[in-house]
C-alpha cells in the first residue's frame, strides 16, 4: 500500500517536472528591438521602411525581394508577361489567411487597386504604372500597365496582400487587429502603437512554419534604451547597433555584431547649373566670376582629396562601405568600368591648380544631422580634407525637418544626400538624383545639383521603357558609367547595417536594412 | 466662484487661440511636412497629390481657417503621419503618462515632505545636512544622466529591474494600465524613481525653508504658550502655513510632469504622450502638435485653478472670488 503511494507521489512529483520542461522546448519567443517606429499597422497608408518591414510579418506579397532585391515567388508562384503592358500572375494554390478563409485572386486585386486609390497616395510611385487589375479566374490575375514597365515586378513585391474583406477598412482596423489578417509567416497578437507588437507563429505558413514560437517587435528609438535592452538580455537582436555600444558588445562572450552592407548610397551633391552658386565664394570672400563646380577636374580634385577609406573606418566606425556608383557589385547596373578615384591630396591640389584655382576657393558644405549614419561628423571630415588642398570649407548641419525641404531644390551649392536604391538597380537612383529636373516627366525630383546630362536622360528613358533583360542589363550600366566619369555627384559611401546580437541567433543582414523575424535563425 | 471659473475659461481660450497662430505659423517657417512623409520614389505629380490629400497646397490663412472649422465641430483634424484622428491620438498615450506622473509625483511627496519636515525642525543634526545636501545631487543632476545610470546599474549590472518599455498592461475601463500587474510595476518603477528625483529634492528644500520661516513666528510661540503639544503645534500650526507654496509648486509640477517628462520617457522607452509630441515636431506633425498644445494649455489653466481651490481650504483668508 505504501509502495503503491509512494509510487505515485514520485509519479506526480515527476510530472511536475517534465511538463514544464516539455513546455520550454516548445517555447521559442523571439524579440527584436526595432530602431524606427511604425506610423500604423495598415499596409498600404504609407511606404516608409519601418511600416513596410513591420507589414512584412503578418502579411506577404505576390512576389518576395530579397535581401538582395532580386524577384522570388512568395504568393505568386510565376508571372510572364503576355504583351508590353499585360502581365499574368499564377497563384499559390491552398493558401489560408490567418481567420482560415481562402486567399484568390479577388485579394489581389482588391490589396493592389486599394493602395493605388488610397488618399494618402503612400504607394503611388509603385502603383502609377498600374492601369487595371483583373481576376482572370480565382489563381490568375493579369496586370494591365499604362506603360510598358520593367519595374513591375519590383514594384508589386512592395505591395502587401489583405483580405478583400477588409479593402474599405480604415487605418483604426487593422491598428487595432480588426483586420490584421494576412497569409504572412505571423499572425497578429496584439499591438500597442509606439511601443510593441506582439506575433505568434502561423502554423500553416506555406514556406514552412518559422522558427520562432511568439516574436515581439519592440519599437526603440532610442539609441541607449536599444542597447540596454540587448545588454541585459531582454532582446535577441537590435537593430541599428549604436557605434558606442560596439565595443561592449564586441567584448562580450554572449553577444555578437552582425554587420552587413546596405543598398542605401550617401553622397555629396554639387550645384553644376549656376553661373554662381550661393555657396562658393573666394578665398577673401569675395565673388567669384564663375562657379567652378561646374569645371568636372574641380569635382576630381575635390574627390580625390578626400580619404574614404578613413572616414568609413574611423568617423563612421566600419558602418559603411567605400562607393565609387550607386551600386556594390550584384546590382542591376553595377559596371566595372567605372573609374575608382582613390585618395591622393598632391594630385588633386595639382588638378585644382591645372583648373585655375591653385590657391582654392571657399564653400559651405550643407546638411542634415542625424538622419544618416554619423552625418554630421562626415561632413565634418570632409570639410577638413577639401580644406586641406585649399578649399576653405565651412560646415553647416541642420534637423532632416528643415534640410529635408531645401537640399532637393538647390538652395546649396555642397551637399550632403543619400539614396535608398529601393529596386537594387541603378534608373532607380539616376531617375530621382541626376535626371534632368521634369516636373511632366517626374524626373530629377532631388536633383538639387541641376544635372541635366542629355545622354544620361536618353539611356533612361530607353532603360525604363525595355522589358526584355538582357537588353537592359547594359543600359543600366551605361547610367552608371556616364554618371561617375563625369561625377555629377562624388560616391561617398553605403551604409552598413549592424545589428547586435546574442550569439543565440544568426541572421544575415538585407541591403533594405530590413529586420524579419522570419529570416533570424537560431544559432547552430 | 462661478465668474472665476468663466473668467479663467476666457483667459485660457485666448492662449490657445495664440498658440494655435503660432504653431501655425512656426511649422510652416520650419520646413514642408510632405518631404519629410513621402515616399522618396514619388514624383512631382505624386507629390502634388499627397501635398493636396493634407490640404497643404491652400494659402496658410486658409488651412488655418479650415482648422478652426474643424476645432468647432469637435474634430482636431487627423494626423499626416499615422491617419488618425490627432485627439484620439494623444489620449490613446495618456494613461501611460498619467501613470508615470502621478506615481512619479507620489514619490516625490512621500520622501519629500517627512524628509523637508525632519530637516526643518532639526537643521543642526547631521542627518539633516546629510539630507539636504543630498538634495544638492537631486537638483543638479541632469535626468538623462541619472536615466542611463539608473538603466546600468539595475537593469544591466543587477538585473533586478527592466531596462525600459511599460511591460504588461492590465486593462479597466477600456484603458490600459501598467500599474495593475506586479510585471507592469516593476517597469514603472525606475522612470517614475527617476521623474521623482528632481520632484523630491524641490519638496524637501521648500518644505524646509517654510518651516524655518513658520517655527519663529508668533503664533508658533502662542500655541506653545498655550501649553499646547508639540504635535499639534507642528501638525496644525506649523504645516497648514507653510503647505500654500508646496501646494503651489507641486501642482505646477505635477502639470510639468504629464507635459514634459518627454527626457525620461525617452530613455526609458516609455509610450507616453512625451515621446509622441518630440516624434511629432521631428516630422512636422502639425493637427498632432496644436492638439497636444491645446490640451497643456487646458491641463495649466486647470490645475492653477484646482490650487486656487487647494488655498482657500489651507487658509481661509483667501478668498477666491476676491483673488481671480
Amino acid at each position: 500500500m505504501t509502495a503503491k503511494i509512494l509510487k505515485r507521489v514520485a509519479f506526480m512529483l515527476l510530472g511536475t517536472i517534465a511538463i514544464p520542461a516539455m513546455v520550454a522546448a516548445q517555447e521559442a519567443p523571439l524579440t527584436i528591438g526595432m530602431s524606427t517606429t511604425p506610423t500604423t499597422l495598415d499596409p498600404h497608408e504609407d511606404s516608409s521602411a519601418p511600416n513596410n518591414a513591420t507589414s512584412r510579418h503578418i502579411w506577404d506579397s505576390l512576389i518576395n525581394l530579397t535581401g538582395t532585391s532580386s524577384n522570388e515567388p512568395e504568393l505568386a508562384t510565376e508571372w510572364k508577361p503576355v504583351d508590353p503592358t499585360h502581365w499574368e500572375f499564377k497563384l499559390r494554390e491552398g493558401v489560408k489567411f490567418h481567420d482560415g478563409s481562402e486567399f484568390n485572386a479577388d485579394d489581389v486585386v482588391a490589396s493592389l487597386l486599394r493602395a493605388r486609390d488610397k488618399p494618402s497616395q503612400g504607394f503611388a510611385s509603385y502603383t502609377r504604372n498600374i492601369a487595371n487589375v483583373t481576376a482572370k479566374d480565382p489563381l490568375t490575375v493579369i496586370i494591365e500597365t499604362k506603360v510598358p514597365d520593367p519595374l513591375l515586378l519590383n514594384s508589386v513585391s512592395r505591395v502587401r496582400i489583405i483580405s478583400a474583406d477588409c479593402k474599405d477598412a480604415p487605418v483604426q482596423d487593422f491598428d487595432s487587429g480588426k483586420c490584421a489578417i494576412g497569409t504572412g509567416a505571423y499572425s497578429f497578437v496584439s499591438y500597442a502603437p509606439g511601443s510593441n507588437l506582439t506575433l505568434k507563429r502561423n502554423e500553416g505558413y506555406f514556406a514552412g512554419a518559422s522558427n520562432w514560437t511568439n516574436v515581439t517587435l519592440r519599437f526603440l528609438p532610442d539609441d541607449g534604451a536599444r542597447l540596454a535592452s540587448l545588454l541585459s538580455n531582454e532582446i535577441d537582436i537590435i537593430e541599428t547597433l549604436p557605434a558606442d555600444g560596439m565595443a561592449r558588445v564586441e567584448s562580450s562572450a554572449d553577444l555578437q555584431v552582425v554587420n552587413g552592407q546596405s543598398s542605401r548610397f550617401v553622397y555629396l551633391g554639387m550645384d553644376v547649373s549656376r553661373d554662381k552658386s550661393p555657396f562658393v565664394k573666394a578665398t577673401d570672400g569675395s565673388d567669384l566670376d564663375k562657379n567652378p563646380l561646374k569645371d568636372e577636374r574641380v569635382r576630381r580634385a575635390m574627390l580625390m582629396s578626400l580619404n574614404r577609406p578613413a572616414i568609413v573606418e574611423r568617423v563612421m566606425q566600419k558602418n559603411g562601405t567605400v562607393a565609387d556608383q550607386f551600386v556594390a557589385e550584384g546590382y542591376g547596373g553595377y559596371s566595372d568600368k567605372v573609374e575608382k578615384v582613390g585618395y591622393d591630396a598632391a594630385a588633386a591640389k595639382a588638378l585644382l591648380a591645372e583648373a585655375g584655382y591653385p590657391d582654392g576657393f571657399s564653400l559651405t558644405l550643407h546638411g542634415p544631422s542625424g538622419r544618416y549614419v554619423k552625418d554630421a561628423e562626415v561632413l565634418q571630415a570632409v570639410g577638413q580634407m577639401f580644406t586641406r588642398i585649399g578649399i576653405k570649407s565651412k560646415v553647416e548641419v541642420m534637423p532632416w525637418a528643415m534640410y529635408s525641404e531645401s537640399y532637393s531644390k538647390g538652395t546649396y551649392s555642397t551637399f550632403l544626400g543619400s539614396w535608398g536604391v529601393n529596386t537594387g538597380e541603378t534608373t532607380n537612383p539616376t531617375v530621382a538624383l541626376v535626371a534632368t529636373r521634369d516636373e511632366k516627366k517626374g524626373t530629377g525630383r532631388y536633383n538639387g545639383g541641376g544635372v541635366s546630362d542629355p545622354k544620361i536622360d536618353e539611356v533612361l528613358a530607353k532603360a525604363s521603357s525595355t522589358l526584355d533583360e538582357a537588353a537592359r542589363q547594359p543600359l543600366l550600366q551605361e547610367l552608371s558609367v556616364e554618371t561617375f566619369d563625369k561625377l555629377w555627384v562624388l560616391p561617398m559611401h553605403y551604409e552598413n547595417v549592424v545589428l547586435g546580437a546574442k550569439k543565440t541567433v544568426s541572421y544575415t543582414p538585407r541591403g533594405d536594412k530590413y529586420t524579419l523575424a522570419y529570416d533570424v535563425k537560431p544559432a547552430k | 466662484m462661478v465668474t472665476s471659473i468663466i473668467r479663467r475659461l476666457m483667459q485660457a481660450m485666448f492662449v490657445i487661440l495664440a498658440m494655435t497662430i503660432i504653431v501655425f505659423i512656426g511649422v510652416s517657417v520650419i520646413g514642408n511636412p510632405v518631404d519629410i512623409l513621402i515616399n522618396p520614389d514619388a514624383n512631382q505629380a505624386e507629390r502634388a497629390r499627397v501635398i493636396a490629400h493634407y490640404g497643404l497646397d491652400q494659402p496658410l490663412w486658409m488651412q488655418y481657417l479650415l482648422f478652426l472649422k474643424g476645432l468647432l465641430q469637435g474634430d482636431f483634424g487627423n494626423s499626416f503621419v499615422y491617419g488618425r484622428p490627432a485627439l484620439g491620438l494623444i489620449l490613446e498615450r495618456l494613461p501611460a503618462t498619467l501613470e508615470l506622473a502621478v506615481t512619479a509625483l507620489g514619490i516625490a511627496i512621500i520622501f519629500g515632505l517627512p524628509l523637508g519636515l525632519y530637516a526643518g525642525l532639526y537643521p543642526n543634526r547631521i542627518s539633516s545636512k546629510l539630507i539636504m545636501s543630498g538634495s544638492i545631487l537631486g537638483f543638479s543632476l541632469p535626468t538623462f544622466w541619472v536615466g542611463l545610470m539608473l538603466i546600468m546599474v539595475f537593469s544591466v549590472e543587477l538585473g533586478w529591474l527592466p531596462t525600459n518599455g511599460r511591460g504588461p498592461t492590465a486593462e479597466v475601463m477600456g484603458i490600459q494600465w501598467s500599474f495593475l500587474t506586479g510585471e507592469g510595476l516593476r517597469h514603472l518603477l525606475l522612470p517614475a524613481f527617476n521623474l521623482a528625483l528632481f520632484k523630491t529634492s524641490l519638496i524637501m528644500r521648500l518644505t524646509r525653508a517654510g518651516i524655518q520661516e513658520v517655527l519663529p513666528q508668533d503664533y508658533v510661540k502662542f500655541a506653545r504658550a498655550k501649553g499646547l503639544r508639540e504635535q499639534r503645534v507642528i501638525a496644525v500650526h506649523v504645516l497648514k502655513n507653510l503647505m500654500i507654496p508646496v501646494v503651489t509648486i507641486i501642482g505646477l509640477e505635477f502639470g510639468s510632469l504629464i507635459a514634459f517628462s518627454v527626457v525620461t520617457e525617452s530613455i526609458f522607452a516609455w509610450p507616453g504622450m512625451g515621446k509622441l509630441i518630440i516624434d511629432s515636431i521631428n516630422l512636422l506633425d502639425r493637427p498632432v502638435i496644436v492638439a497636444y498644445l491645446m490640451m497643456m494649455v487646458l491641463l495649466f489653466v486647470v490645475l492653477n485653478f484646482i490650487i486656487d481651490v487647494c488655498y482657500t481650504i489651507l487658509d481661509p483668508r483667501v478668498r477666491l472670488d476676491a483673488k481671480a
